[in-house]
């Protein structure tokens, strides 16, 4: 049968996080071994992603530094061997040095170069501050109880810095960025089982979560976290606080 | 090697592209002639924008037989090798260039209520084609609230029934809600979302469409496949299955004589004696020129069009363009677009299948027993996983290990979203960010200044919001889900110049023409002043051929002067791209 009938993971029943090439569900199942199948155009978009290396032009190198520490929490990938982690900084610069945008700016908030470089800083700061020591030098929890508090507009330290944009709108950017890089490479979309670039050939088994015969069924194991970590809980943004979220901008519908 | 890991692609390499040849998706291949006209040549007409409704008039006008230049932002997609199978890589198909956005209520803006480039928004739109319904043509009349439009349902009924053919729209034979009719294509296969929003509805007594209407193919039609379920419409359909004005009426204005200067930005409309003389543009390499015309028609959508108006001030139009009502750039609406997201226990998978390809619109109207006007819609969604992380974040707060886990799961969710009404404020506006009375100051590489939008709910809209949000979460308990969440986000940007029987009402007649100067009309979502709840689109591009049959009865006068003649046109049904009307089954009676 099927394993798609298990029930989800139970968090009592985690077990420890070992390092994985492929973490996620669908063991054995490679987007990139389907690239025969892919149009040309498709085809080079996506080797160029997993191949090529982009420099860092907009950070300078101690903000890269910062800023690698901060992404590195936001998207952890503890759990992926060294060689099976996925760049994600070069990407965000890449986009600040291109000025690639999204189309707009709230009016409460500098241009997004100005926001990363002010919140670099403000990063910084919290960490001499709070502990004494550069912020890629805190451990991990510190290093989230930081990021923590940012989430929750409710900065211990560099206030100053944090009061020149909208910390809500910033914190939005900020994960938006990270998901954004990391969700459009082949070995996450492996992990998450999506099943990738699908033209021409497309898709036969649209119903009931089928697989196509070239995709792989679920098959789910428990897992946790690292002790030190705080980010695998959910903090609703719902209630009093939503208008201050950013809207989706995803397109959808 | 398993044939599998084979390096090759299956479809070969791309063959060297011949000049002035673009490739339209897999079968449609049309060449496109590069300029013609002089800037010193006067042609009959400029149209600003090449989108759903700069498409279907560029076509409409170069089958009449007229001199006609489409302009547009963009390029001029050649679809083959511009667009890819990819979510992150189909960043460039929307209008990211800056705005500024603000009030109570942000809009976010560039992707999904903004195209650049040949087709515009109807490239990307995820194509649900549902028409308006007879009562949004009077809210204000029926409930109070929002505006009247200058025309009736029955104005706009055959056009809609001829570019549902032009498209052509698959759908179910029997649509229930407003006028209830039928769709020339078949309706598509269920996906998993699509079965999510059955079963929730079924559940609770709801009647629910199943599989469209959507402007996507369920079949081939002429050089146009049909649809491959891979789920990518809103990145660009390189298929070809899903229409947008590039492959649906582009090709035949270009095969009458209509010229696309693409990659060229409209600066200003240009004044002469209290007429339009032409248009001010920059060109790919930023020079700047001057074409002749002897009408403008401004198709650039709800941001770009009042920014254009507005931005072509000048003695006389102090206030912009066609403003002596004071509403240009005013009433700008957004549909509320909120998606609820459910976790069920079995797998959905709900990367495949269009996004777009099931609805209810069992709560469109106004219900007394609620205690809000109008209603709102309720559509399948399948965010691909990088809007699905978005989502995440917003509806859970989640980052880190806990993005991770909830990402491990994404083939376990599906997608619903709310398509409400929001009524037209006159506050909720688009102006210049020229940094003059308290505005902010930001320009474009042009050096003109950019939109600034200002936006914000009123009560009416809360309550919709709320009870349509409930609502379609109780369809997704009703569908099985072990867990809900929803994201708040809008849909969709219309009104800014809207249409009005009066010149105090609006900037525009029911025809586009705009009340202030005789040979300048706006023509796209701009002119709607209340928007249903139903996706613009179709509504977009009927009322454009409607207003073509209206500059080819009139253009002698339009030309001429001043005199605006109000007679219905008769609708030309011969102007229809070859072999679409006429075929599929006739519209229910």
């Amino acid at each position: 049968m099927s394993n798609e009938r298990q029930p989800l993971t139970n968090p009592d029943m985690r077990t420890s996080l070992p390092k994985r090439e492929q973490p996620g569900y669908y063991a054995g199942f490679s987007t990139l071994k389907q690239k025969r199948y892919w149009d040309a155009a498709t085809r080079k978009v996506i080797e160029e992603r997993v191949s090529q290396q982009k420099p860092i032009r907009f950070f300078t190198p101690e903000e890269a530094r910062t800023m690698h520490a901060v992404v590195d929490r936001i998207l952890p990938q503890d759990d992926r061997t060294e060689e099976r982690r996925i760049p994600i900084l070069p990407d965000i610069d890449d986009r600040l040095y291109q000025n690639r945008l999204d189309g707009y700016r709230f009016e409460d908030m500098p241009p997004d170069q100005e926001v990363y470089r002010i919140a670099a800083h403000a990063f910084e700061e919290m960490a001499q501050t709070l502990h004494g020591r550069a912020f890629h030098e805190l451990d991990a929890r510190e290093r989230e109880l930081i990021l923590k508090s940012i989430h929750q507009a409710k900065p211990q330290a560099a206030q100053k810095l944090w009061k020149r944009m909208n910390i809500e709108r910033f914190w939005t950017m900020l994960v938006t960025d990270v998901v954004s890089v990391y969700y459009a490479h082949p070995w996450a979309w492996d992990e998450v089982g999506f099943g990738g670039p699908a033209y021409p050939r497309g898709y036969m088994r649209l119903e009931e979560g089928e697989p196509e015969p070239w995709e792989v069924r679920e098959q789910r194991y428990e897992w946790r976290a690292p002790a030190d970590s705080i980010s695998d809980v959910e903090e609703l943004h719902a209630g009093a606080k939503e208008h201050l979220v950013h809207p989706g901008q995803a397109g959808t519908h | 090697m398993s044939w599998f890991e084979h390096n090759t692609p299956l479809g070969g390499a791309f063959e060297k592209p011949k000049d002035d040849v673009h490739r339209l998706g897999a079968m449609q291949q049309i060449e496109v002639p590069r300029r013609r006209f002089k800037d010193t040549d006067l042609v009959d007409f400029v149209i600003v924008g090449v989108g759903s409704a700069g498409g279907v008039l560029l076509q409409r006008l170069a089958r009449a037989g007229f001199k006609v230049v489409g302009f547009e932002a963009g390029p001029f997609w050649d679809t083959e090798r511009d667009w890819v199978s990819d979510e992150s890589g189909s960043h460039k198909l929307y209008w990211n260039d800056l705005r500024i956005t603000g009030g109570e209520h942000p809009l976010a803006l560039g992707a999904n209520n903004s195209g650049k480039g040949v087709g515009g928004g109807s490239v990307h739109w995820a194509a649900f084609v549902p028409r308006f319904h007879p009562s949004d043509f009077e809210v204000y009349t029926r409930d109070g609230v929002g505006a009247d439009w200058p025309i009736t349902y029955e104005d706009i009924e055959p056009y809609y029934e001829l570019l549902e053919q032009e498209i052509p729209v698959a759908g179910p034979a029997w649509y229930p809600w407003g006028k209830p009719h039928g769709h020339p294509y078949a309706p598509h296969p269920m996906g998993g979302v699509g079965d999510t929003l059955i079963a929730g509805c079924t559940k609770l007594g709801i009647p629910v469409s199943a599989g469209g209407p959507v402007a996507i193919l369920s079949a081939s039609h002429g050089d146009r496949p049909h649809c491959i379920y891979r789920g990518f419409c809103i990145q660009g359909c390189k298929v070809g299955a899903k229409a947008s004005t590039l492959v649906t009426h582009v090709p035949d204005a270009l095969k009458n004589g209509a010229e696309i200067r693409d990659h060229c930005m409209v600066a200003r409309v240009s004044m002469k004696d209290g007429r339009t003389d032409g248009v001010v543009y920059f060109d790919a390499e930023g020079a700047e020129h001057f074409q002749r015309a002897r009408v403008v028609l401004v198709c650039g959508y709800a941001l770009e069009t009042p920014r254009l108006l507005l931005n072509s001030a000048c003695p006389g139009h102090e206030k912009g363009l066609a403003n002596s009502s004071g509403t240009l750039g005013k009433y700008l609406m957004a549909q509320a677009g909120n998606v609820i997201l459910g976790r069920f226990e079995n797998l959905v998978r709900m990367y495949k299948a269009p996004p777009a390809h099931a609805l209810t619109e069992e709560f469109y109207e106004t219900d007394p027993k609620r205690d809000f006007a109008r209603g709102f819609a309720v559509q399948t969604v399948g965010p691909l996983p990088i809007a699905f992380a978005k989502q995440m974040m917003s509806a859970k707060g989640l980052w880190g290990w806990g993005m991770r886990r909830a990402m491990m799961d994404y083939n376990h969710w599906s997608a619903l979203g709310l398509l409400g009404e929001i009524l037209p404020w006159e506050d909720n506006r688009i102006e210049l960010a020229d940094g003059r009375e308290g505005r902010h100051e930001a320009r474009d590489q042009f050096g003109l200044p950019v939109a600034q939008v200002t936006f914000s709910l009123k009560e009416n809209d809360k309550k919709m919001i709320e009870f349509g949000k409930n609502k379609v979460m109780e369809i997704m308990w009703a569908a099985g889900a072990m867990e809900v969440v929803q994201e708040s986000r809008y849909a969709h940007l219309v009104g800014a110049c809207r249409m009005s029987k009066t010149p105090d009402g609006g900037v525009c007649d029911k025809f586009g023409r705009t009340w202030d100067v005789p040979n300048l009309f706006v023509m796209d979502g701009s002119v709607m002043p209340t928007q249903g709840s139903a996706n613009p689109g179709l509504t977009i591009q009927a009322l454009a051929a409607r207003t073509a049959d209206y500059l080819i009865s009139q253009h002698e006068a339009i030309f001429a002067g001043d005199r605006r003649d109000m007679a219905k046109p008769p609708c030309r049904r011969s102007l229809a791209p070859p072999g679409t009307f006429t075929r599929g089954i006739p519209h229910v009676r």
